[in-house]
């Protein structure tokens, strides 16, 4: 018998215990809506907001009475979900009342406990701002390149614009780069090097005129909860409708689908060509989409795997991107080795179900709606999944109708809004303009009124996420903040990023390290300060969600303790390290910031939070609205013909401010007819505006008389490219010494790391613990039973934990799941560190594993 | 397994406890019991209270009922919203037993301690919230519990995804009760007892 599994119930218990205990303030308050009779004379406050959590951007209605949440309920006005939620959504109030909430600045004392909780002391804002700014400034004197800073998708528009416009044009610095990067980043490749702009063309409403649905890599069921209501609402209504799941593992979401097509070794990559090559050599793919729409390309191959922390300086490294033009026929000659028996091979697939899988693409006469996430994108080729499952809707002409469209699936609530379409990333500049570009460089000089040539030293990328992580470790960074994130627990490799593994490779201990946090985390322990934060709706932010959608969230409370706005946060850093510095003769802090904060005061200069952030918005809208800003404008026009190519700007409008309260959010581009602003929801495709189509963008830029009424009039010449991007393996493959692939993810019940979730006693309860599943012969093999502790042991570092065959993932024997949400198990402490090439995001889906068996001690 | 370790006094014991059983108060049959409870009546007559299961059992899920139980006080029960049986693949409780009180599982579909019952009205699954953490979390998911797809009337995007126990499969371990999102007004999960539904009659 194991005393193992009992300590491991009772640890559960006690955990539990404290959440409970912690949940005595919000005991109070509940969830759904209630009829909260007023007290006193007091009124309850109505406010609008969107949920915390994932990439659904679900809408919800904020209740408050005397300065407490006293409920959250959807929004039924919001169109992305209707007045619903999930649970995560249920239990929105209680994320605020966590009892060990961060009230207080901590600086740390002693670097001996960095990696715990303990030698922090309490301090004065003062004094935290005066220690961060000195080490960031002083960092940043010496050598630029050994500070970075560490971002979010769930960080709100305009704070994520603040911080890019510091970083970027206060610092001058590359070094910034968000969590999207763990995320969405290969999405973010794959449509810029298809479509030229970042985003999915579709949006939710795509799924009420689906006749098939796809899954690819995604389990909805889960991660996208609302979303995935509204796909099984479809089935409901027609039973001709058909649902397939492409996946490595049964999930809750092929649990519903009609057939599950279970594959590994890279197959993806090998079923989507082998569907192209006979959709093309069947003369199955749609002709006219094709002519009107396409053109045609290869790149660079072979590319190996980014172990080595110089990969991409490597000769290959360098090369990735590289692509070259092909003819149609050239294309379907390089497609030809895929045929069914070699797809099905690779793949594991049987040859019937591709086949099914093509019958569907050969089919003109139904709506296909693909949708695909991280299983997709966190993939060692991640970007070209991406782009083979685009070639897929292009070449068969399954795009751009309602209902008919590829969609990329959006982890985090403000992945698109912010990280993507801000661009807080280490390549890019707001609106998906990028720093190698000296035209988007002098569009955003003109934005940000800077003079002419200011931004051209950051012309080169600065550090992605894994190289920040891996120079963290190395000893190459003095200075990391982070914020809205929690790297100590999501990174890949935790062994090495945090110090855990070899003796040269403990740089965390002795780098600077800021963390804007609500609650403690992981990341906190390995603090230097601790600056407590204002969390969600207690400051007025926005996020823009999976489907294009920006919404505002307004402040319904204030933060506790001392906890302060991150924005005020920024400032108050950033005034500190500019000081005395100058941009073209004006001070830097008030050329850039003056606008919104009196530095000498400090304070806003905007009366309210909605002020201050309606006019960073202005500012921040100006890049999609040239017509704001004559020297931008001109640059957008290519007016003087300097650049050769128009920006194109307007092709991700969006409207004023208010706009996105009055109508509890909107899709972007957003367009004014007559004084009225409408939503585009099916971009590229020609139609009324007023019905959501992108009937004022392709009479700007495109042309509306090609195939279907489609235009991808963001590229230069109206047309998409399909690349040809072949099978290559997985960076590992299973042997004796490591014979399991081990994947990792998310549930229902937590969000992301559970810092949050974690803190809501009802979640935990439901959820308490990571498992890791197994089938069950493996089980057998290994003389396992459920319950009993193992080790997931890779060539990167271990992580103990307990099996289990309950079935809620069911993986393939030589598959192992473990979802990420548990501090108590780090399952990141055994994953690979390597990444896709191109977009440099980390596959955190198949690390090569073996299974220890953790020797029970007997009972005493 | 456990068959051969009953103790051929005790079939008569339990005939004499049939009688006995039929006059116990609510209170007792309201106790969940562990796997290899095969009536309430053959328990109450086999069990000597030797706390050998409660000892086995490696979640700590087991403890004798209190004295309120009357009889039954010092029987091992599972208070499930606290910690609800596990369904163990080897049974530890079950190989503890001396007396056959518990017998006859040799699978998770075996234990018969009871079945799970939904209230509707608190519920937030039928109310079109993604919950279904008891779905999820049940040890015969996709078996004891399924997911009914319901269009929902006043709302034409969403669907109701209502968790629907299967009586004859369910074996009342209770992790469901344990792990439920929803405790107010009150947790909308319970086991019915095999002592209950042998009160009440059939299993509905």
């Amino acid at each position: 018998m194991s005393i193992s599994r009992r300590n491991f119930v009772k640890t559960t218990a006690i955990a539990m215990a404290t959440a409970a205990a912690a949940g005595s303030v919000a005991g109070m308050t509940g969830c759904a809506p209630k009829q909260n009779e007023p007290i006193n004379g007091d009124s309850i406050t109505k406010t609008l907001a969107v949920c915390r959590f994932c990439g659904c951007g679900c809408g919800v209605i904020v209740e408050s009475l005397r300065g407490k949440v006293i409920s959250v309920y959807g929004d039924p006005e919001n169109d992305s979900n209707r007045g619903l939620n999930c649970v995560k959504g249920y239990y929105l109030s209680k994320i605020l009342y966590g009892e060990d909430r961060l009230t207080k600045p901590l600086i740390r004392e002693d670097n001996t406990l960095k990696g715990t909780d303990e030698g922090f002391r309490e301090a004065t804002w003062t004094e935290a701002l005066d220690l961060v700014a000195s080490k960031l400034r002083e960092t940043w004197k010496a050598d630029k390149s050994r500070l970075a800073y560490w971002g979010s998708g769930q960080q709100p528009i305009t704070e994520g614009y603040i911080t890019s416009k510091f970083w970027k044009a206060g610092l001058l610095s590359n070094n910034i780069d968000p969590n999207a990067r763990l995320c969405m980043a290969s999405a973010v490749v794959g449509f810029m090097n298809v479509f030229q702009t970042d985003e999915p063309a579709g949006c939710y409403a795509d799924i009420d005129h689906a006749d098939v649905f796809i899954t690819w890599g995604a389990n909805m069921a889960e991660a996208h909860p609302m979303l995935y209501s509204r796909v099984m609402t479809r089935k409901i209504k027609d039973a001709n409708v058909k649902h397939y799941d492409v996946s490595t593992l049964g999930t809750r979401t092929g649990a519903t689908a009609d057939k599950v097509i279970i594959f590994g070794n890279n197959g993806d990559l090998a079923i989507t060509n082998c569907i192209a090559n006979y959709l093309i050599k069947n003369g199955k793919y749609n002709e006219g989409f094709v002519r009107d729409h396409m053109q045609f390309k290869q790149g660079t191959e072979d590319l190996g795997n980014a172990y080595e922390d110089g990969y991409d300086k490597s000769e290959i490294g360098q090369k990735v991107d590289d692509v070259e033009p092909i003819t149609f026929e050239e294309y379907a000659k390089r497609l030809e080795p895929y045929t069914w028996e070699y797809a099905s091979k690779i793949s594991g697939a049987s040859v019937e179900d591709i086949k099914e899988l093509y019958e569907l693409f050969a089919n003109p006469d139904i709506k296909i709606l693909s949708f695909w996430t991280m299983g997709v994108n966190q993939h060692n080729r991640g970007t070209w999944v991406n782009h083979n499952l685009h070639n897929l809707h292009l070449l068969s002409g399954h795009y751009c109708k309602p209902g008919d469209t590829g969609f990329s699936l959006t982890g985090q609530p403000s992945a698109c809004g912010t990280a993507r379409e801000v661009g807080t990333f280490s390549h890019r500049l707001p609106a998906d303009l990028v720093v190698k570009n000296p035209q988007h460089r002098r569009y955003t000089e003109a934005v940000w009124n800077l003079p002419e040539g200011y931004l051209d030293p950051i012309e080169t990328p600065g550090f992605h996420t894994t190289k920040i992580f891996r120079e963290l470790s190395n000893g190459n960074i003095d200075f990391l903040w982070s914020a809205n994130n929690n790297w100590a627990q999501s990174m890949t490799n935790l062994t090495r990023f945090l110090g855990r593994g070899a003796e040269d490779k403990k740089g965390i201990f002795d780098a600077f390290i800021v963390v804007s946090e609500v609650y403690p985390t992981m990341s906190t322990k390995y603090a230097n300060v601790v600056l407590p934060a204002a969390m969600w709706i207690e400051r007025e932010g926005q996020f823009g969600n999976g489907e294009r959608r920006t919404a505002v969230f307004e402040k319904a409370v204030d933060p506790p303790g001392d906890a302060m706005w991150d924005m005020w946060q920024i400032f108050e850093i950033a005034k500190r390290v500019l000081q005395d510095e100058k941009i073209g003769g004006e001070d830097a802090f008030d050329l850039l910031f003056g606008e919104w904060y009196d530095k000498d005061a400090g304070e806003f200069k905007h009366e309210s939070q909605r002020e201050t952030c309606k006019s960073i918005w202005e500012e921040y809208r100006t890049f999609s609205n040239p017509d704001m800003n004559k020297r931008a404008a001109a640059i957008n026009s290519d007016a003087d013909g300097k650049f050769g190519a128009k920006l194109k700007m307007e092709a991700k409008q969006l409207a004023p401010y208010e706009e996105y309260i009055y109508q509890h959010g909107m899709t972007w581009p957003v367009r004014e007819i007559d004084g009225v602003w409408y939503p585009t929801k099916w971009r590229f495709a020609y139609g009324d505006q007023k019905e959501g189509y992108d009937q004022i963008g392709i009479e700007k830029y495109g042309e509306k008389d090609l195939e279907k009424q489609a235009c991808f009039y963001k590229s230069p010449d109206h047309k998409a490219s399909v690349v040809f991007r072949p099978w290559e393996p997985p960076a590992e493959l299973p042997d004796d010494d490591y014979p399991f692939i081990f994947c990792t993810g998310r549930f229902l019940e937590h969000w992301h790391t559970g810092s949050m979730t974690r803190r809501v006693p009802a979640l935990l309860n439901a959820l308490p613990e990571a498992l890791l599943d197994m089938h069950p012969t493996d089980m057998e093999k290994l003389g396992l039973k459920d319950g009993d502790h193992v080790k997931v042991v890779s060539r990167w570092g271990e992580v103990e934990i307990a099996v289990s065959t309950a079935g809620r993932t069911q993986p393939p024997e030589g598959y192992l799941f473990a979802p990420f949400f548990d501090e108590n198990v780090l399952v990141n402490l055994a994953q690979q560190e390597m990444y896709c090439p191109l977009s440099k995001e980390p596959d955190f889906k198949k690390t090569c594993v073996r299974i220890e068996k953790v020797q029970a001690q007997s009972e005493a | 397994m456990s068959a051969g370790k009953v103790i051929a006094g005790i079939a008569a014991a339990v005939l004499a406890a049939e009688g006995a059983w039929s006059v116990a108060g609510n209170a007792q049959s309201k106790l969940l019991r562990p796997p290899g409870i095969q009536s309430e009546a053959d328990f109450m007559a086999r069990c000597i209270k030797c706390g050998k299961c409660i000892e086995a059992c490696p979640y700590a899920s087991l403890h004798a009922a209190g004295p309120s139980a009357g009889a039954a006080a010092g029987t091992p029960c599972i208070d499930a919203r606290e910690q609800a049986c596990r369904l163990c693949l080897d049974f530890p409780c079950v190989a503890a037993c001396p007396t056959g009180a518990l017998r006859d599982v040799e699978k998770r579909t075996d234990p018969n301690a009871g079945y799970a019952r939904i209230d509707e009205e608190v519920c937030i699954a039928y109310q079109g919230y993604r919950c279904e953490v008891c779905y999820r979390i049940c040890p015969l998911i996709d078996q004891a519990i399924t997911i009914d797809f319901q269009a929902m009337e006043e709302d034409d995007i969403h669907t109701k995804f209502i968790p629907t126990i299967d009586p004859h499969v369910c074996t009342g371990c209770g992790l469901c009760v344990e792990r439920c999102a929803v405790d107010e007004p009150y947790v909308p999960i319970r086991i019915i007892t095999l002592a209950e539904s042998e009160r009440s009659g059939a299993r509905q």
